[in-house]
């Protein structure tokens, strides 16, 4: 999915909890340009159900894509997140 | 009961939690949480209690709107899902001088979590409530002379455990009064742990959709057997109609008194349901003829009745105890009572009328409870999720 669109900057959440993803991702989208993507790399499984319930209702946010992906044993959740305005 | 600094917010372990919410001293419960999770399942106080969703993102996203929703007339309990969203609201409402606590371990911590109060304390015995107030489910421990027998235990049986320690008794009979479907039941595991036999009606040992069963050992239970436990007997009362293998346990103290554990038979509120086994139209007559026809044979105003479920704090005796003489749940519920003044005919219509969702996990607890799915701790965990609908009433919280 991600060969859609390119990833303008990343973000490295991992081992953090809730809310801690998100007051970071809020922070790096505010910085970047509009239509710019930030990939978000989570081990917190929460931040599935509660990036897709923010991305609603958020003024200027777009989750354009969810990943699931295997790594050393580790489940990482990776939210892709679109600065719209 | 902790000592409050200003502006700086408590984290409340659930047992203390749990306390102020019998006590009704929890006016605001904020669940931080996304809406879909909440509307899932969530803290029920008594009425007195205002139930709040705001999820955590909005006061990111939104501070000050957000925060002009919470009441600030009363101290604020945030909920999260484990702990550090809620903690990060509080400290938000603390700095707008709202008196604001968290849940230490979120829902996660109330989901599991254990109250264990004796009921009667007598010459002859003990009787103590084991519950989980999170689903609102109730397991019962009788205690007499040395001997217990436990009656519709719980998954964590490490309760159990701990009560027959304090209790200094040994556990000779583990009695489910059915298979349950609303939660994993703690019996078969206890009977291996104790070596204890294990009672199930033999109706019940066949899972009812899938016509398979049952993979453990169990002791068949017929109608009017008997047994002791200590100084009391105990009498099947074969109460088909919530499932076809329901029994209920009649205790009789050497006193005379009764004690009636009728699992997902009469509750405190309402009464359980005929449609779980998938066949509501031929099982309600014949939940008519235990609930109405059979049982008031066997008991009088003043046995008590012990529930498997409650649905609300509020059905309990103001101290977190859930059982009521039969004369006075007859006249405090409302449904049970309802339904005794129709005839047969006039309960089946009723009933095929106001039949509550159906909820799809049931099935699959039912395997699990007839020992033909073993499911790991975090299936387990998640089957459990929730509120139990087992009683009828609930088709009136939809």
């Amino acid at each position: 999915m991600s060969e859609t669109f390119d990833v303008t900057q990343e973000l490295d959440v991992r081992g953090l909890n809730c809310p801690m993803p998100l007051v970071k991702s809020r922070k790096a989208v505010n910085a970047l340009p509009v239509g710019g993507v930030l990939k978000v790399v989570a081990t917190d499984r929460g931040s599935v159900k509660d990036f897709q319930a923010w991305a609603k209702t958020a003024k200027n946010i777009e989750l354009v894509a969810q990943e699931e992906t295997e790594q050393d044993g580790q489940t990482l959740y990776i939210h892709y997140l679109k600065r719209t305005s | 009961m902790s000592v409050q600094q200003p502006a700086t917010v408590v984290a409340r372990p659930v047992e203390e939690v749990y306390a102020d919410l019998l006590a009704n001293k929890v006016p605001v419960i904020l669940d931080v949480r996304n809406a879909d999770d909440f509307a899932r399942w969530h803290i029920e106080g008594r009425q007195g209690t205002r139930v709040i969703n705001i999820p955590y993102f909005e006061f990111i996203e939104d501070e000050e709107g957000s925060l002009a929703k919470v009441p600030t007339d009363a101290p604020v309990l945030v909920v999260c899902a484990k702990e550090g969203s809620s903690q990060f609201v509080a400290e938000l409402l603390a700095e707008r001088g709202i008196q604001a606590s968290y849940l230490a371990g979120g829902i996660n911590a109330w989901g599991n979590f254990y109250d264990v109060r004796p009921v009667l304390d007598a010459a002859y015995g003990r009787i103590l409530q084991i519950s989980r107030p999170a689903r609102g489910d109730l397991a019962w421990l009788v205690v007499s002379d040395g001997e217990a027998a436990v009656i519709d235990p719980l998954r964590h049986i490490e309760h159990v455990n701990a009560v027959l320690e304090e209790e200094n008794a040994t556990l000779v009979h583990i009695f489910d009064t059915h298979v349950h479907a609303d939660h994993i039941s703690g019996g078969p595991a206890l009977a291996r742990e104790h070596r204890a036999p294990y009672y199930i009606h033999p109706y019940d040992a066949i899972h009812p959709l899938d016509m398979l069963p049952a993979k453990y050992e169990y002791v068949p239970l017929a109608d009017n057997d008997t047994f002791t436990v200590g100084r009391f007997t105990v009498r099947v009362i074969w109460y088909p109609g919530h499932t076809l293998g329901q029994v209920n346990y009649l205790f009789t103290a050497p006193t005379g008194e009764t004690f009636l554990f009728t699992g997902d038979g009469i509750f405190l509120q309402s009464f359980g349901r005929p449609d779980l086994g998938g066949r509501g139209e031929e099982w309600a007559p014949i939940l008519y003829e235990s609930m109405f026809e059979k049982l008031p044979r066997y008991i009088t105003d003043e046995t008590w009745i012990l529930p498997a479920h409650f649905a609300s704090l509020d059905e309990d005796d103001g101290q977190g105890r859930f059982y009521a003489p039969y004369g006075k749940v007859y006249e405090t519920n409302t449904t049970l009572k309802e339904a005794s003044q129709m005839s047969r005919d006039e309960f089946v219509a009723w009933i095929l009328d106001n039949l509550p969702v159906f909820p799809e996990q049931y099935i699959e607890i039912k395997r699990v409870n007839i020992g033909i799915s073993t499911p790991d701790e975090e299936t387990a965990s998640e089957l459990e999720l929730g509120k139990n609908i087992c009683a009828l009433a609930d088709a009136y919280d939809e």
